[in-house]
């Protein structure tokens, strides 16, 4: 369970958002809407325990639990995709034989890349490779923030497949997105105001 | 150590950063002689001095760059977030600047040594304070990467924060090579290693914090 209790963040001599209440339970997507500007990626980023200039409460029982994946999704140029996701997974503590870890990338239409630098990738390939984790994730909260732009439709269409088998088995989707996703369309939308 | 061979492994693959400190080093020393005077008895007394502010001087030259890439594609909140002691990751961090900015010029030392028509005994202690000292360096210039990474002008402000905290460790070093090794400053070079090897990486993850915050 994830809970949100009258939660307001202060910033740049403004409040970003002012009271925010919510709850997400087991099975349960939320998504956060507003504005650019709105403070979306700030409270994603409270959320996920990087960001600790708050009033209000945050409510999980564990932190580790919460798989955060931001703008920035931790894709090392360098890398190749299997040894970014390699270390991407053994962050959470999570150790996985190179099948799986192929198997995962090819999951997200990515197998002739497999050997080369991230820095031969596209932004939405490499997109792909931070992606790939959420399949072999054992984290029950997922917080995405914009985890759907710069995706193209079959991308969109696995990453939406992958929620909601994550969604059945109990887990718990947070989820920002300017573009409509109808898998989504009935989940609990909690909306940022910028405070005049 | 997994985070360790992550840090060879990126470094060993664009290995231009570790380059550039060495070339810089090497330049440094080569065209001294050529400036001052290439008179052997004249560059002699000069020759640990020099190697230490080009040691000094590479090391902060390499900062900024050791964090920007990780700060800029994320990888740093990632590992904020991980189940790694935030102070771990700092501490690999500062072994990474040191392997890839300090230790290539330590192999050189004998070298640039020679260029500079220093003895052998001298170069035997120059090498064994540099030894000691280097990796204070290096925890404080990743102290100071984290105190500015992100921001719009780093790479002016890093210096201006951290030369002055590298000053001791360069006075107690120099005094101690040049001395053939006098014990008071050996004793206070070493004891500065241990305080900053069981402090900094503490002060930069509470730093670490704060910069993936912004």
């Amino acid at each position: 369970m994830l809970q949100i209790e009258s939660l307001s963040c202060f910033r740049q001599d403004r409040y970003l958002f002012k009271d925010l209440n919510a709850t997400a339970l087991p099975g349960q997507a939320l998504q956060i809407v507003g504005e650019n500007g709105s403070g979306k990626t700030t409270l994603f980023k409270i959320l996920a325990g990087l960001f600790e200039d708050y009033d209000g409460r945050v409510i999980t029982e564990d932190k580790a639990a919460i798989l955060y994946l931001g703008h920035r999704y931790a894709v090392n140029d360098q890398l190749t995709p299997i040894e970014n996701l390699k270390f991407l997974l053994k962050l959470n503590e999570i150790q996985l034989t190179p099948a799986l870890l192929t198997a995962a990338l090819a999951r997200f239409q990515l197998s002739a890349e497999l050997d080369q630098p991230c820095s031969a990738l596209s932004e939405g390939q490499k997109k792909r490779v931070a992606l790939a984790r959420l399949i072999l994730t054992s984290a029950r909260i997922w917080l995405l923030d914009e985890a759907f732009s710069a995706l193209d439709a079959p991308g969109r269409s696995v990453l939406s497949e992958v929620c909601q088998a994550h969604l059945a088995s109990g887990g718990i989707l947070i989820f920002s997105s300017h573009q409509g996703i109808p898998e989504f369309a009935s989940a609990t939308q909690l909306r940022l105001k910028a405070e005049s | 150590m997994m985070l360790l061979l992550r840090e060879l492994k990126i470094m060993l693959r664009s290995p231009a950063g570790a380059i550039q400190s060495l070339m810089f080093a090497v330049l440094v020393i080569t065209l001294f002689p050529l400036a001052i005077t290439p008179d052997p008895d004249q560059l002699e007394p000069l020759g640990i001095g020099l190697i230490w502010v080009v040691m000094l001087l590479s090391c902060l030259l390499a900062a900024d760059k050791s964090l920007a890439s990780d700060y800029a594609d994320g990888s740093l909140e990632q590992m904020v977030l991980s189940h790694y002691p935030l102070w771990w990751v700092c501490l690999v961090k500062s072994m990474a600047h040191w392997v890839s900015c300090a230790l290539p010029l330590l192999l050189m030392a004998p070298v640039l040594g020679a260029m500079l028509a220093m003895t052998s005994e001298n170069i035997v202690w120059l090498m064994a304070s540099l030894v000691l000292g280097s990796p204070i360096l290096s925890l404080f210039c990743i102290l100071g990467a984290m105190l500015t990474v992100g921001l719009n002008q780093s790479s002016a402000l890093l210096p201006i924060l951290i030369a002055p905290f590298l000053v001791p460790t360069l006075i107690l070093g120099t005094q101690w090579a040049t001395t053939g090794g006098e014990a008071f400053y050996g004793y206070m070079l070493a004891a500065l290693l241990c305080l900053s090897l069981v402090t900094l990486p503490f002060a930069t993850a509470i730093v670490a914090k704060i910069a993936v915050s912004r």
